[in-house]
């Protein structure tokens, strides 16, 4: 309260000196996340790229040039590894977004009761652990596992199926997995963005006789436009670094029919003589393939301002 | 009052930027400075008797590691040595980062490595580890043990455990199926595999389980013939002129288009399915015996036969290997008296090593142990099997090969070649196929 008095003084007190202190004061301030960010984010980014340029044995690194990023194209575990991450993206990603509208739109009703609790249940899963909530799943859809048991039990299969170990089926139990973890997710931020929405741009649209289906694509995706290109954008980047549920599910098994892009980075780390290079090299992939990624969906889905 | 906060601030942020400015001067420092002197050393101070042990597995190594420090504690009691438990992938993540980055700090002075890595470090970090051939006599050790654990003729490792192969069996599912234990001696797969179906048809039990994605089966089958996935000099790969590889990739399919196998998809599956009676066979490495034994109502049921030959392949014995490690010393501080602590114990003590036998179950592979009275033991578990000099006799004959630094990378291609082999391509080009992926892939 004692402030106030200054506060609402017209003329500063100390005049141009002052202000310029003000200004060396913000300057400071921007300059400890710059310098944070350049110690930790730019000059780590900057040695990574060097190293790509590098090949070889553990310590025994010597520079090759492009050879790494040539090396890509003919690597037929990494070619492996980028298609199973973009099947991953284009069949787990849409279903995902589409489910999370789904319930955001359901959630936001106001007939419904008990709001708090399916809210707080939807959204539960995104606080477990990965390593932890891969390990369940891994169990439930194992060959003896409960998944299984259920659907022998409601006689919808006669052999149990092959949830890990079978080729097909594991992309399924990947896919199954990440959908669970991260709908809940995406499903806030829409719900948050329909609350914003004036409840009376549907009642106009109602007074004028449109019906729900209607409301929802012509008044409801359109004003969500701009989260959903945000979580299309996070969902897709999410999906490129796919790692925990790979290795902890199906150790990108069988054979190398889940093995995601950032696993094939750790193996060729830590699994096999390690060539951080080359390793290196296929992190800068992943760099490239997101903002190539990004900048589609902003082509498309963005604004034309 | 709004001025004088600011300068506070101001002041704080000064001290705070000066801070940051020491911590990148020093960090930068550090890594120079570790790299210049190569060695390093900052692990421990000079003169200090501390060791400390990295290893894995509290039931087996880790209990091995402190039987050796009490041992040590009555030869000489003024090193306190340090056992640390790691996951293995946890060891070898540690192991590379730290090495990498030229600094030993954080870095054990003794660490278990697994054979079939064993290469991978040794060459890729070649002044990281101590020499011990002056510790360690070659000689006394099992001959399949030398290959991994040396490079050009001088002795890194200190050769562990035995990682010798037999054949688990469950006789009562055999004899229901009208067979003896007898029959399943010196058979080849061919012949367990015929086994092995009526065993299904009888019991309904399958007759061993496989996880996909380790080919621990193969390797075995293709060690008992000498042969491995690469050359013997442990670089070139040989796969598609590979007679061994080729007869064990053949003999998989027969086994999985027979029904006899029960897949899992790891190890607590594996041993579930053993310790539920699922398989009536386990051919694997005699490490298993603690986990069989886990399950103390099948006492009795149990027998152990040596595995099964390759029938085609030249030179393929009763005997193989799978999995196994040895201890290895840092190129540090203190590792002077990390490797006269190994000297006194696992290099040599063959007293030791009847504890290790008797209290653990661990075999050695140190020669002269397997004369002491551990090793005589009859088991109950077994009915009355000697498991032990079994064992011990089969470790003599393990064809000794390279293992190189690849085999996980090859394995990895092969897995993918097996999938594609069971799916029904043919078993030539599947090989040249993954013939071709590791030559462009190792380099």
């Amino acid at each position: 309260m004692k402030t106030v008095g200054t506060e609402i003084n017209p003329r500063p007190r100390g005049g141009y000196n002052a202000r310029r202190r003000t200004s060396q004061t913000g300057w400071l301030f921007v300059l400890i996340p710059v310098l944070m960010i350049s110690i930790f984010y730019f000059y780590p980014m900057v040695q990574a790229f060097i190293l790509s340029l590098k090949s070889g044995r553990g310590s025994n690194l010597s520079f090759v040039g492009a050879d790494n990023y040539i090396r890509l194209f003919s690597d037929a575990n990494f070619i492996t590894a980028v298609k199973n991450t973009f099947i991953y993206l284009i069949v787990q990603v849409p279903i995902m977004l589409v489910l999370a509208i789904f319930i955001a739109v359901l959630l936001n009703d106001d007939r419904l009761k008990f709001k708090g609790f399916f809210r707080t249940a939807i959204f539960l899963p995104t606080v477990t652990s990965l390593v932890a909530y891969s390990v369940v799943f891994k169990y439930m859809f194992g060959p003896d596992g409960i998944v299984n048991k259920f659907l022998l039990n409601l006689h919808l299969i006669q052999d149990p199926i092959q949830w890990i170990t079978d080729p097909f089926w594991a992309k399924v139990t990947i896919i199954i997995a990440i959908t669970w973890r991260f709908t809940g997710y995406n499903m806030i931020f829409y719900l948050s963005s329909l609350q914003n929405i004036d409840k009376s741009v549907y009642e106009a649209a109602r007074i004028d006789g449109a019906g729900a289906i209607t409301q929802f694509f012509k008044i409801t995706i359109p004003l969500l436009k701009p989260i959903i290109l945000f979580t299309t954008i996070t969902s897709t980047i999410g999906t490129l670094q796919l790692f925990d549920e790979v290795v902890n599910i199906t150790k990108g098994g069988p054979g190398n029919a889940t093995m995601s892009i950032s696993q094939y980075i750790y193996n060729l780390s830590f699994e096999y003589t390690p060539d951080f290079g080359y390793a290196a090299t296929v992190s800068y992939s992943i760099v490239l393939m997101v903002v190539i990624l990004t900048m589609l969906q902003n082509k498309i889905g963005g604004d034309k301002r | 009052m709004f001025l004088f906060t600011n300068l506070k601030g101001v002041y704080a942020l000064k001290k705070l930027l000066s801070i940051l400015l020491a911590s990148a001067v020093v960090l930068s420092a550090c890594s120079t400075g570790a790299k210049d002197s190569g060695s390093g050393g900052e692990g421990a101070a000079a003169n200090t008797k501390e060791i400390t042990v990295w290893a894995w597995d509290p039931a087996f190594n880790i209990a091995a590691m402190n039987v050796a420090k009490e041992t040590y504690a009555n030869i000489n009691p003024d090193v306190k040595i340090n056992i640390v438990e790691n996951a293995q992938a946890d060891i070898v993540q540690k192991l590379n980062t730290g090495l990498n980055s030229g600094s030993t700090k954080g870095l054990p002075n003794i660490v278990l490595i697994e054979d079939y890595r064993a290469q991978s470090f040794l060459q890729a970090y070649p002044d990281a580890f101590h020499d011990l051939t002056d510790v360690v006599k070659a000689a006394d050790f099992a001959d399949y043990k030398i290959g991994p654990t040396s490079v050009d003729g001088k002795q890194y490792g200190v050769p562990f455990d035995s990682g010798v192969t037999g054949m688990y069996v469950r006789t009562d599912y055999l004899e229901q199926a009208g067979y003896k234990l007898e029959d399943l001696k010196d058979i080849d797969w061919k012949k367990y595999i015929e086994i092995g179906k009526a065993v299904k048809e009888k019991t309904g039990k399958s007759m061993i389980t496989l996880d996909p994605n380790d080919l621990g089966l193969i390797r075995m089958m293709i060690q008992s013939a000498g042969s491995w996935y690469t050359a013997e000099d442990g670089q070139k790969p040989t796969i598609a002129d590979n007679a061994a590889l080729k007869e064990a990739f053949a003999l998989y399919k027969e086994m999985m288009d027979a029904g006899i196998v029960k897949v899992n998809s790891d190890w607590s599956q594996f041993v579930g399915f053993i310790n539920s009676g699922e398989v009536a066979t386990v051919p694997t490495g005699n490490w298993i015996t603690p986990s069989i034994k886990a399950e103390a109502s099948q006492s009795g049921k149990w027998a152990v036969a040596p595995i099964p030959k390759l029938g085609e392949t030249q030179g393929s014995v009763h005997a193989s290997n799978l999995g196994g490690s040895s201890w290895y010393v840092l190129n540090m501080d203190g590792k002077e008296a990390a490797a006269e602590f190994l000297a006194k114990t696992f290099a040599s003590n063959v007293e030791m090593y009847q504890t290790l036998n008797s209290k653990i179950g661990v075999i050695g592979t140190l020669k002269a142990a397997a004369s002491g009275e551990a090793y005589a033991a009859a088991d109950e578990f077994f009915q009355g099997q000697k498991v032990v000099s079994d064992f011990a006799a089969w470790t003599e004959q393990i064809p000794n090969v390279n293992y190189g630094m690849n085999t996980y990378a090859i394995e990895d291609i092969l897995v993918v070649a097996m999938q594609n082999y069971l799916g029904g391509k043919d078993l030539d080009t599947v090989l040249k196929d993954a013939q071709a992926q590791a030559d462009t892939q190792i380099q």
